[in-house]
């Protein structure tokens, strides 16, 4: 098994681009340390249609008003968290689309940037293994630790989860395994796991070998347990 | 001061209006259904556990905010992404875990 950096098409040229903008660094460093709840605000307005704040802090009163002062909700956060994803949702649709990819991915990449080294950690990476056909996608996030490496795919939410995302994922863990070595495939989808199990419900693809994270569970990337809500 | 059990049932209306636009995407239709009927079940579900409590008075603006917000959805695709995210915004706003 070895990985490979994926080849420089049209398609990965242009995503590159948006991997590299600033909003998406800025968007996912707010993301890392949110709460959930702080993440489901961003989700509702990366998913909305409404791009002027005030809506949005009535939507969500525990993060923005008086509500949010008794417990643990940093209101400062939420602001950052809510004038980020305006700026997101206000790129048009199918630019935001793309920023919403890119968001999870460097959300993921941050979060286990805290257990994994960092030279172990790469993006946009093919697995090759003898004998078989190289998979056209490249995995969004690998981590190359020998012994312990692990793939990641990234989704927004729950409908991007396809048979043929599960394949890939199975078969890489499978091949790994052909080959005497250890691969964690995982899914990681910026939705509720509600709507991943139902999504999930009618795939006939593989998936005991497939670990699934979704929003309310995305700090278990970095090794740590998932807060309680706020 | 209106009930939680009221207010869920806006939210389930607005549900079923996205479902209604969402429908369009023929190869969708089962995941749509499924998805109305896990969380209606979860909405309900929170709601009969706090019948007799009554909303706090952020709550409903709330709810009626996010309300407007689906019906400002035109897009059959971006629908069915909301018919995700309504009920998690929902559920955060009754104080909630929300999923």
């Amino acid at each position: 098994m070895r990985f490979q950096d994926a080849a420089r098409d049209a398609r990965t040229v242009v995503y590159a681009g948006i991997q590299a903008d600033a909003l998406v660094a800025r968007m996912a460093a707010l993301l890392d340390d949110a709460t959930p709840s702080q993440r489901v605000l961003a989700r509702a307005i990366m998913n909305g249609e409404t791009v002027e704040p005030e809506p949005w802090r009535v939507a969500f009163p525990r993060l923005f008003g008086r509500a949010a002062g008794s417990g643990d909700v940093s209101v400062e956060r939420s602001e950052a968290i809510l004038a980020a994803s305006l700026e997101v949702a206000n790129r048009g649709d199918q630019v935001r689309s793309q920023f919403r990819g890119a968001i999870v991915e460097a959300v993921t990449e941050r979060l286990l940037a805290r257990r994994v080294p960092a030279e172990a950690l790469r993006h946009e990476r093919r697995i090759l293994f003898d004998g078989v056909t190289a998979e056209i996608h490249p995995y969004d996030v690998t981590v190359e630790v020998p012994g312990a490496a692990e793939a990641y795919d990234c989704k927004w939410g729950a409908r991007g989860i396809s048979s043929d995302v599960l394949h890939q994922l199975d078969d890489a863990r499978a091949h790994a395994a052909e080959e005497g070595e250890r691969l964690l495939p995982v899914l990681v989808v910026f939705d509720a796991r509600r709507s991943c199990e139902v999504r999930l419900a009618r795939q006939t693809a593989p998936r005991t070998g497939t670990r699934l994270v979704s929003i309310e569970t995305l700090d278990r990337l970095a090794g740590r347990r998932a807060v309680a809500p706020a | 001061m209106t009930s939680l059990p009221v207010l869920a049932e806006r939210i389930v209306d607005a549900i079923g209006r996205l479902v209604a636009l969402a429908e369009a995407v023929d190869d969708e239709w089962t995941y749509i259904h499924d998805l109305e009927a896990v969380w209606v079940a979860r909405l309900r579900a929170v709601a009969a556990d706090r019948v007799s409590e009554a909303a706090d008075s952020t709550i409903e603006p709330a709810i009626d905010q996010l309300v407007v917000e689906s019906g400002l959805i035109t897009d059959p695709h971006r629908a069915i992404d909301w018919l995700s995210t309504l009920p998690q915004a929902t559920l955060v706003a009754f104080g909630e875990e929300a999923w």
